[in-house]
């Protein structure tokens, strides 16, 4: 099928193929359109679909990638449909230790917001965010649930270097930047726990649909968790 | 065991495989080699599994010293090949002997040249594959492209192998012009029918920004979208993507995992080999399909 619409997981969902071996579907619901996502990218996972190679959940859609372009995706998706015998996603809870003295970009966020620091790490830190999803670059993390009164634009120009385990704020997103990487959002804080490590596996503990909550910490108490992480 | 020492790396090596599968969702790239034939076809060449390791060499390959007798092979984008500063041949077994030298000058015709060794080679594969993603600084020979002093080993097979060449036939020409099929993306209606035609009509130039994370295009008259909202989502190696200045991204192997630019098409698989060997400035047209072949 080029396009089109079928049932997965007791949902209906729009189609469209996206390339020789991969399709882009997205839930036709307003309602918990996240923790449907969430919930078939596990599903299909833990389904042992032949030649699946990859689920990408994000925001509004779920990416699947095969090894083959021969596949009938209705057929293939044909059996998962049963949401009471299916496994279900278990969101885990973690909590994350921010120190917000090492943010970057106090001021130009002072200035948005026209809040003080202070209040907007309050704000910042009293909110259980759900991970949206995981990319563009590995350990990533894109967390849905942000204040709108801390909302801040991205970056003119963006940042060549932002050191491995920044918290930032992009628009009305925030997120987690687990390797140095480059990006435009602005930096309010940093935490020394490391989310992504290419030895484990998987490589992250984390998974999207889980909660994260933003406990502040001291610059004496982050030092000792760096040195103590090595 | 074999071993090479590398005396000068070139512009940008690296060491690819097929790529890494299965780890998308947590944005890791897939990787991999850019021109997919031409890496078979190294490895072809050396008698190993046609998905085994190779180095990728771009614009400009390199200087390499054997250290034990092997068999290699170079394939892809046209270099002048030297072994001892004699001329050798591209797209054929070559063997070289302890002490060797391997020289590689500029791309004449291409981008990217293959570099196989006969042999298992003795590299750590990190999420199930050899592949270097230098943006995450994983992968290959610790992450990055090959410097001074870095050495590679392997487990040679057999020495007794039979060289062969090349058919003729089988060794592609490169272009400095190339049109590329593509099937209309999940944004594609978001162009209106003037920007649509447009984008058919327009000759881009490869901009000097290209990388393997993606091709970029450069033109006089840019492809207008309508600015609507759109939340990231779900892109793969080929994806053309339209940002707010008009000038398109061809997605390629260290692409992201996901994007919040509109996807106005997806190149061909098969035409991603020839795309990957387009050299800056080359041109490129874009041709639409209705449908994947």
């Amino acid at each position: 099928m080029e396009s089109g619409s079928l049932q997965l997981n007791g949902i209906s969902w729009t189609v469209f193929r996206m390339g020789e071996t991969t399709w882009l579907l997205q839930p036709n619901t307003d309602k918990g359109m996240l923790d449907i996502i969430h919930q078939t990218a596990f599903l299909l996972e833990e389904s042992d679909i032949q030649d699946l190679r990859d689920v990408i959940p994000a925001y509004e859609s779920l990416t699947i990638i095969f090894n083959d372009s021969d596949i009938d995706l209705k057929k293939t998706l044909s059996g998962i449909d049963q949401i009471n015998t299916a496994p279900k996603l278990l969101p885990e809870f973690h909590e994350i230790n921010v120190c917000y003295e090492l943010g970057l970009d106090w001021k130009e966020i002072e200035i948005n917001t026209r809040l003080t620091k202070e209040e907007v790490i309050l704000i910042h830190s009293s909110i259980e965010y759900t991970i949206a999803m995981m990319g563009f670059l590995p350990g990533f993390i894109f967390l849905e649930g942000l204040d709108d009164r801390i909302a801040v634009s991205r970056k003119e120009n963006p940042r060549i270097k932002i050191p491995s385990g920044s918290v930032g704020i992009g628009g009305n997103q925030t997120g987690i930047y687990s390797l140095e990487s480059p990006g435009g959002w602005q930096i309010i804080g940093r935490t020394a726990d490391s989310f992504f490590d290419v030895e484990k596996k998987p490589p992250t503990k984390l998974k999207a649909g889980d909660k994260i909550r933003f406990n502040p910490i001291s610059k004496e108490e982050f030092d000792k968790m760096v040195a103590k992480n090595g | 065991m074999g071993k090479l020492v590398v005396i000068d790396g070139g512009l940008f090596t690296t060491v690819q495989d097929s790529g890494r599968f299965g780890f998308r969702k947590y944005g890791v790239p897939v990787s991999g080699v850019m021109d997919h034939s031409s890496f078979e076809l190294a490895n072809e060449l050396v008698g190993n599994p046609k998905r085994a390791p190779v180095l990728e060499m771009t614009l400009k390959g390199g200087k390499y010293r054997f250290e034990t007798d092997s068999v290699v092979a170079v394939t892809g984008a046209q270099m002048s090949l030297t072994v001892n500063q004699e001329n050798a041949p591209l797209n054929s077994g070559i063997k070289v002997k302890a002490g060797d030298v391997l020289e590689f000058g500029y791309a004449q015709k291409g981008s990217r040249c293959y570099l196989a060794i006969r042999g298992k080679w003795q590299i750590k594969e990190v999420m199930g594959s050899y592949s270097t993603y230098s943006g995450g600084k994983f992968g290959g020979i610790n992450g990055r492209s090959l410097q001074k002093g870095d050495q590679i080993s392997w487990h040679d097979s057999s020495s007794d192998f039979k060289l062969f060449e090349v058919p003729i036939d089988r060794v592609p020409y490169y272009s400095t012009k190339l049109t590329v099929d593509f099937v209309p993306g999940p944004e594609w209606s978001w162009l209106s029918k003037e920007a649509q035609k447009k984008l058919l009509n327009t000759e881009f130039i490869i901009s000097s920004k290209s990388n393997r994370m993606g091709i970029r295009l450069e033109s006089n008259s840019k492809i207008g979208i309508e600015k609507r909202d759109m939340r990231s989502s779900g892109v793969i190696p080929g994806i053309i993507q339209l940002p707010p200045n008009g000038l398109p991204i061809i997605l390629m192997k260290d692409g992201q995992t996901v994007g919040g630019y509109p996807r106005i098409g997806k190149v061909l698989d098969n035409h991603m080999d020839r795309l990957a060997q387009l050299p800056l400035n080359g041109v490129l047209r874009f041709k639409k399909i209705t449908e994947y072949l």
